[in-house]
């Protein structure tokens, strides 16, 4: 497995470790590109920051709580209406995004003060709201700003409210990385063991490192309710401050992304001796043996089955409708942290593709020992990409598709190469046996969207051929499919709702009663 | 049928495109899941009776159980093999998955103290 040199990163020597192409009859013991590193100067790196990764991604999607940065707005702006954890109570955290409005002054005289206004003024402002956040920034960490101390200050003054406090300025960690494991550490360390939650069931998990992107949580809440599994806590996608102080009671902790989140599940298991089971909720056959498991877990794998064998047999042909479209599409995987290895085998199995190259902007090693082990043999494999390193992959692999963020999503598209949203999805959810389903319509509306006949012209040189009309996706894709494929009576596209979460919220469960224990 | 050490490869294939379990974030978490899991799935494929007693034995156990119903599903072979062919098998195997994931790993956050 040879470290790969990007011709545009020759003046960036350092760089070579942090890419490798997977050989034949190699494994990760022959080569493992480097992770988790700081960015080396002159990369411009497509990373977020440690206060993000703290804030933006884990802290954010609680949805009770007034999340206020400790910074100037510009810290927070990047959360108002913008991000797409959606939750079940209007979306308050995302309809509303708070900071302290540190200024230049603040910087002279200290902050603290101001801070300790702003706290009180949101409280007010939203009286219903009795739970805060506080993220330390870079320029209130600069200065000394205590605001623990006036986080304690305020909780003396306003008994009904409850403050956490996160110390995770920008500059701590060397990616968003580095904020998702301080707020991780800091929230089982102050809040996990403060309130004692009401038990329901025999059967107790935390749902951890689930974020509700366009509501996967809500699908996933949906098939443990089925199976009469009651969550004590989401962390943190639709999750509630007060339940996620519960945490010590599960028994057994559900891990979804383990790069955000298995901190706090190793500590959990550590302190409190709740194991963790690392899940996949993405696909049929991974999402099918972590029901699977969880129903093994606490002996009602019959109701696990009986949700597997619904789903299955509602979804899976429209599933097979885009394989059959999909079959040898060539994927560029460019997420940011977890999704190379959740999605890297499932999508070459279940939708037919392959995957040409897996990156992360902020993974760890362990991301890419994951990744690399699910790809194929040919892939490309790098850490922390930059922009140039990227085009010239995409030059080199001739990519049909990319799944990336928005702002390298963006840079591939003048390329003209289609890319869909990794983090924050196109029209998902997409967890689930419909979300899967969902992604590989979102795929096949990328691929064979009608406009590429236009877009891949150069009006510069080419001639434009007006006289002719545009082929429909379907006329492009299905020029090679078999008769048998096309005059499938059990083939369909999607026949899902626009809005598939809206009506979970509504569903009512059947009663498991909760068996006699004798003390 | 393929020699032992194909066999070997093979269930290493399944278990890192398939499985999460072998690649916790440090050595001594690897250790335990690999030896734990491998171990009672060892049991499982031999008719042996598998220790149940602990929330921790019931999580390696979905995970080990989950993986023998996919190696009986996927290599017919298995049903041929006696118990201490088994035992062979899974003995390398796990010799295997500890040298990928643990000794012969170059993940520099395996030894880190702390999570």
């Amino acid at each position: 497995m040879p470290y790969h040199e990007f011709e545009c990163s020759k003046c960036i020597p350092e760089r070579k470790k942090h890419a490798v192409i997977k050989g034949p009859g190699e494994d990760l013991t022959h080569a493992l590109p480097l992770g988790y590193l700081n960015t080396i100067p002159g990369s411009i790196s497509e990373r977020g920051c440690a206060y993000c990764g703290a804030k933006h991604v884990i802290g954010t999607p609680m949805k009770d709580v007034i999340h206020l940065s400790h910074g100037p707005t510009g810290c927070t702006y990047d959360t108002w209406q913008t991000k797409r954890y959606i939750s079940d109570n209007d979306n308050f955290q995302l309809k509303y995004t708070f900071a302290s409005d540190v200024k230049e002054k603040h910087i002279v005289f200290g902050a603290e003060k101001v801070l300790k206004q702003n706290i009180i003024e949101a409280f007010k402002a939203f009286p219903d709201m009795k739970r805060m956040t506080i993220y330390q920034t870079c320029a209130t960490a600069l200065i000394g700003d205590d605001v623990d101390a006036i986080a304690e200050e305020v909780m003396e003054e306003m008994p009904e409210v409850d403050i956490f406090v996160c110390n995770s300025p920008g500059f701590a960690g060397p990616s968003q990385s580095g904020g998702h494991h301080k707020i991780n550490i800091a929230w089982i360390k102050k809040k996990v063991g403060t309130v004692e939650p009401k038990i329901t069931s025999d059967y107790v998990i935390n749902y951890v490192g689930e974020y509700n992107i366009q509501g996967d949580q809500e699908v996933m809440l949906d098939y443990f309710n089925r199976m009469g599994i009651q969550v004590l806590s989401t962390f943190t996608g639709n999750g509630s401050y007060d339940e996620l102080r519960a945490m010590h009671r599960a028994h057994l902790n559900v891990l979804e992304c383990a790069r955000s989140a298995e901190y706090i599940c190793n500590e959990l298991k550590v302190k409190y001796g709740i194991p963790r089971l690392d899940i996949d909720g993405f696909g049929f056959e991974p999402l099918s043996t972590s029901l699977r498991k969880i129903g093994l877990f606490f002996g009602i794998e019959e109701r696990a089955q009986a949700i597997i064998d619904e789903e299955t047999a509602r979804w899976k042909p429209e599933l097979d409708w885009y394989k059959e479209r999909l079959k040898g599409k060539r994927v560029c995987l460019w997420p940011g942290g977890s999704k190379l290895w959740h999605w890297a085998n499932v999508l070459h199995e279940e939708m037919g593709v392959d995957i040409v190259s897996v990156y992360t902007k902020f993974g760890h090693q362990g991301d890419m020992e994951k990744g690399i082990a699910r790809c194929e043999v040919g892939a490309l494999a790098f850490d922390d990409p930059n922009e140039l390193e990227g085009l010239e992959a995409i030059d080199m692999l001739k990519p049909d598709i990319i799944f990336t963020g928005k702002r390298p999503g963006e840079v591939a598209k003048k390329v003209r190469v289609p890319y869909l949203n990794a983090h924050a999805y196109h029209n998902g959810p997409y967890k689930g046996y419909e979300g899967w389903v969902r992604f590989a319509r979102d795929i096949y509306n990328a691929i064979y969207s009608p406009i590429h006949q236009l877009s891949h012209l150069d009006i510069s040189k080419d001639e434009i051929p007006t006289g002719a009309g545009f082929q429909t996706a379907t006329m492009i894709s299905d020029v090679n499919l078999s008769e048998e494929v096309l005059s499938s009576s059990t083939l369909r596209q999607y026949t899902g709702k626009y809005d598939s979460v809206s009506d979970l919220r509504k569903k009512t469960y059947p009663e498991f009663k909760k068996k006699e224990r004798s003390e | 049928m393929e020699n032992l050490h194909e066999k070997i490869a093979l269930l290493e294939d399944y278990i890192m495109k398939k499985c999460l379990w072998q690649f916790h974030s440090r050595a001594w978490d690897r250790k335990d899941q690999n030896e734990n899991i491998l171990r009672k799935a060892t049991q499982i494929l031999c008719g042996d009776a598998v220790e149940l007693e602990t929330p921790a034995d019931r999580c390696y156990w979905v995970d080990a159980l989950s993986l023998t119903e996919a190696f009986q599903e996927r290599y017919e072979w298995l049903a041929a093999m006696s118990k201490e062919e088994i035992k062979q098998l899974m003995q390398g195997l796990k010799e295997r998955i500890d040298f990928v994931t643990i000794t012969g790993s170059l993940n520099a956050e395996l030894t880190d103290p702390r999570y």
